[in-house]
């Protein structure tokens, strides 16, 4: 190995760490999401729940369901279902950008779901630290919200799919 | 109860009880074959040694009992004839039905009928009187695990205790084995040798102990070998040849692993447990690697002359092909399955009925889709019943039309192509055509005229319509409940259809079409714009253009004139496309359906052509949404949608 490539190796290796050490001193538990943006907000997604982001490819349009349903996409030869994450969350819908994302999300081990979104951002170690319940907002909105954190100078809107879904079916 | 110990414990239970059902009515056929009796011996007895250690009382003491009374037959004090047969019979019912409730869910079995205890206690007293010997016999093959002092027997126990509960359960199967093995001398049985010139019971050296743990450590292997799933359920009639804990004298191992009687298991040895789910899972991988390969193939056509390249997607498309057979075959279970409780429903029936009837098996072991098998048992159990109670007649009255005394109902099954044809076949009375004529105008399904228009084939089908019973009597066997109109429906369910053959005075024989699988369905293509339809292929009657003017709107449906009759037409595209609005449907095409017995005309844009479709669930968010019978992706990766007729008609009826 030579040395030019061990000192770029330290170098990651320091600002990694540095990038740490700049946000949170802490190294509690955190909760890893995946967060994304609809509308202005960012949402939040624990990534146990997540199987995998895809690009939106066709989306198959199944006559007779409800508007909160954009159709069934083809994920390697499963038919998943894809909301439309905007509708289920009253805003008004919005067509589809070169940045929409469609998250794969995990009801159990065979089912899954596709959530249309605005934008993916990036995955986020959150620490637990900054999680806090919901306080009390409209009712019906906060079935499907976790909690929120406050971080890195961001709200970040934590969503239980579970009870979300559940919600749906 | 430890839930998990009592799912292994159904699993395999379940698979006994089937075996015995069998065994049980081929025993009557030849009650002195010695390998049958240990084998039906050996299932009550390893039903009871779960059921013992789940604590099941009600099954244990059937089986105990049963059990014993096949002790009896097998040492020759009692024979095995039809009156010990129904007792036995009645035993295994209640054997099954419990395992059923609690394959079900149930965790609570009623109490057993004490007549029925009674009843097998008297047959294995009734040997007993005679020979009042083997009473040591029936004691020890008698397990009972014992509680530590102060425990509750329906509290929770800690895993030691458990431990020690299997390791005494062990014990006593084995003790009992021994016993049974051997009823006259137990220690006489396969066990550990000592080097000649060894002390029993004097001190051993480290040595000597090794070596008679190398030769226990062989023994169990034996054992092990035929036994699938010792840890969890041991399986007690491979067990004789295992140790008893202390070195003791006696003979060779070499007979010892002959003493291991397991003729029937030595089929099970090759074999895995495979949840069907994971083999779902491999199946539609498959899918996606033949979509691969075509798409592989698409490319080596248009890129042309690279032969290397040409050469390995060749490759390719031979390994996906087998890989696609060789996966299907997983699926696929012997039609024996289904087969393998007739000969107790016919045996039943026939005494009942006071006919002699044999049942003949053939093609049994056929391959069929493991769901197909399943839903085929009942449509079958109501065919054979039918032709049992209906088709054969009493003896006497064979005789007096100069056939034989007995009866014979043939069940056969086997491979037409990619289907599978199976037949019920009796030599019975037969129907009569102009009888169900009469019965049929009687029953006012229609008039004279039509009835007598029918010719005799579409006679016989008149049987399958609603509301048909030609049952003077209706007796407890058939004629009520299930009607042969729910068995077409479910046939027509599963792809297939039903053919009627009948010739008065000779006999009647039914034949059912099913496809091999269920995975694939035949479809007919259809496609309004880009999106694609699948409607299945068995329902379709047939295509013509759409021609306004050969239409009629009666009563605000839309009628289409086919050969003289009307037809009701449904616009799919007003369901399927409602944001379109169209104005003209020439050049669309009709699609005529049948379901059930109802025709309908189905108005789409275009069609496309045959497809064999891979059915995949829509998922639990589209579950409810009726008309479609799931999805399936098509040659070029797109989404098809699967009609589900009957949701279809629905959707535009009400």
């Amino acid at each position: 190995m030579n040395e030019g490539i061990q000192q770029e190796l330290a170098e990651n290796r320091a600002s990694s760490v540095s990038g740490l050490d700049e946000d949170s001193s802490y190294m509690g538990p955190s909760a890893r999401c995946v967060l994304f943006t609809l509308e202005d907000e960012i949402y939040g997604i624990h990534v146990k729940k997540i199987r995998e982001v895809l690009r939106v490819g066709k989306i198959r349009k199944v006559a007779g369901t409800s508007s909160s349903v954009l159709g069934v996409i083809n994920v390697r030869g499963v038919i998943v279902t894809v909301l439309d994450t905007r509708i289920v969350y009253g805003m008004q819908p919005k067509p589809v950008t070169d940045l929409s994302r469609i998250i794969i999300v995990e009801l159990d081990d065979e089912q899954t779901v596709g959530m249309m979104v605005d934008f993916v951002m990036e995955v986020k170690d959150i620490p637990e630290s900054k999680l806090e319940p919901l306080s009390s907002t409209k009712d019906n909105a906060s079935r499907y919200i976790q909690g929120i954190a406050h971080y890195q100078g961001n709200v970040i809107i934590l969503i239980d799919v579970d009870s979300m879904l559940k919600e749906l079916i | 109860m430890d839930e998990d110990i009592l799912q292994d414990f159904l699993v395999e239970a379940t698979e006994l009880v089937d075996q015995l059902n069998e065994q049980l009515v081929d025993l009557e056929q030849s009650p002195s074959d010695r390998d049958l009796l240990n084998a039906v011996f050996r299932g009550f007895h390893t039903v009871k040694g779960g059921a013992g250690f789940l604590g099941i009382t009600p099954l244990i003491e059937v089986c105990h009992r049963a059990e014993n009374v096949f002790d009896k037959i097998r040492n020759g004090d009692i024979e095995y004839d039809a009156a010990a047969a129904d007792v036995i019979l009645r035993a295994f019912d209640v054997i099954n039905d419990s395992i059923n409730k609690l394959n079900e869910g149930s965790r609570d079995l009623p109490e057993n009928d004490p007549s029925l205890l009674a009843e097998l206690d008297a047959l294995t007293k009734g040997a007993l009187m005679e020979v009042p010997e083997p009473a040591e016999a029936t004691a020890s093959s008698e397990p009972v695990l014992q509680l530590e002092e102060g425990l509750d027997p329906d509290g929770d126990i800690t895993d030691e205790e458990f431990e020690a509960l299997l390791n005494q359960r062990d014990l006593m199967l084995e003790d009992a084995d021994f016993a049974q093995e051997a009823p006259s001398s137990a220690p006489n049985v396969p066990e550990l040798k000592l080097d000649e010139g060894l002390d029993p019971d004097g001190e051993i050296s480290d040595d000597e102990f090794e070596a008679l743990l190398n030769q226990r450590d062989m023994l169990e292997m034996a054992a092990m070998e035929s036994a699938p799933e010792p840890a969890v359920e041991p399986i007690v009639e491979a067990k004789p040849a295992a140790p008893s804990p202390k070195p003791q004298p006696v003979p060779t191992s070499s007979e010892a692993s002959g003493g291991v009687k397991a003729p029937a298991k030595n089929a099970a040895e090759s074999t895995v447990r495979v949840d069907t789910k994971r083999l779902d899972e491999i199946m539609n991988l498959v899918g996606e690697l033949v979509l691969v390969r075509n798409r592989l193939l698409t490319l080596r056509s248009s890129q042309g002359n690279n032969e290397d390249l040409s050469n390995a997607v060749a490759n390719l498309d031979h390994v996906t092909t087998d890989l696609q057979s060789s996966v299907m075959k997983t699926r696929m279970q012997p039609v024996k399955k289904v087969f393998g409780r007739f000969p107790r429903v016919v045996r039943d029936l026939a005494r009942k009925l006071g006919k002699e009837i044999e049942l003949e098996l053939r093609g049994e072991e056929t391959d069929l889709d493991k769901n197909l098998v399943e839903a085929l048992a009942d449509p079958l159990v109501h065919l054979v019943r039918n032709s049992v109670d209906h088709g054969i007649e009493m003896p006497e009255d064979r005789v007096k039309a100069a056939k034989p005394r007995k009866g014979t109902v043939i069940l056969a099954a086997e491979q037409e192509g990619d289907h599978i044809l199976l037949s019920i076949t009796d030599d019975g009375k037969g129907m009569d055509p102009d009888v169900l004529r009469r019965k049929a105008v009687e029953k006012g399904l229609m008039d004279e005229l039509t009835a007598n228009q029918l010719d005799d084939k579409a006679a016989f089908e008149l049987i399958m319509s609603a509301g048909f019973s030609t049952a003077e009597q209706i007796s407890d066997i058939s004629g009520r409940g299930v009607g042969m109109d729910v068995v077409k429906s479910m046939i027509t369910k599963l792809n297939g259809s039903i053919d009627i053959h009948s010739v008065l005075g000779e006999g009647t024989r039914m034949s059912i079409r099913v496809p091999l699988t269920l995975a694939i369905l035949p479809t007919l293509m259809v496609s309004f714009e880009e999106d694609n339809y699948a409607i299945p292929l068995t329902s379709v009657q047939e295509i013509f253009d759409f021609e306004p003017d050969k239409t009629n709107k009666i009563d605000g449906q839309m009628m289409v004139r086919l050969r003289e009759k009307s037809i009701p037409l449904y616009f799919l595209a007003e369901w399927l496309r409602p944001d379109r609005v169209k104005d003209s449907y020439e050049d669309d095409k009709v699609v005529i359906v049948s379901i059930g017995n109802q025709k309908v005309g189905l108005v789409v844009e275009q069609v496309n052509g045959q497809e064999e479709v891979v059915i995949k669930p829509l998922g639990v968010m589209l579950k409810k949404v009726s008309g479609y019978a799931g999805a399936t992706i098509t040659g070029n990766g797109s989404i098809a949608l699967i009609l589900d007729l009957p949701g279809v008609i629905q959707r535009f009826q009400y």
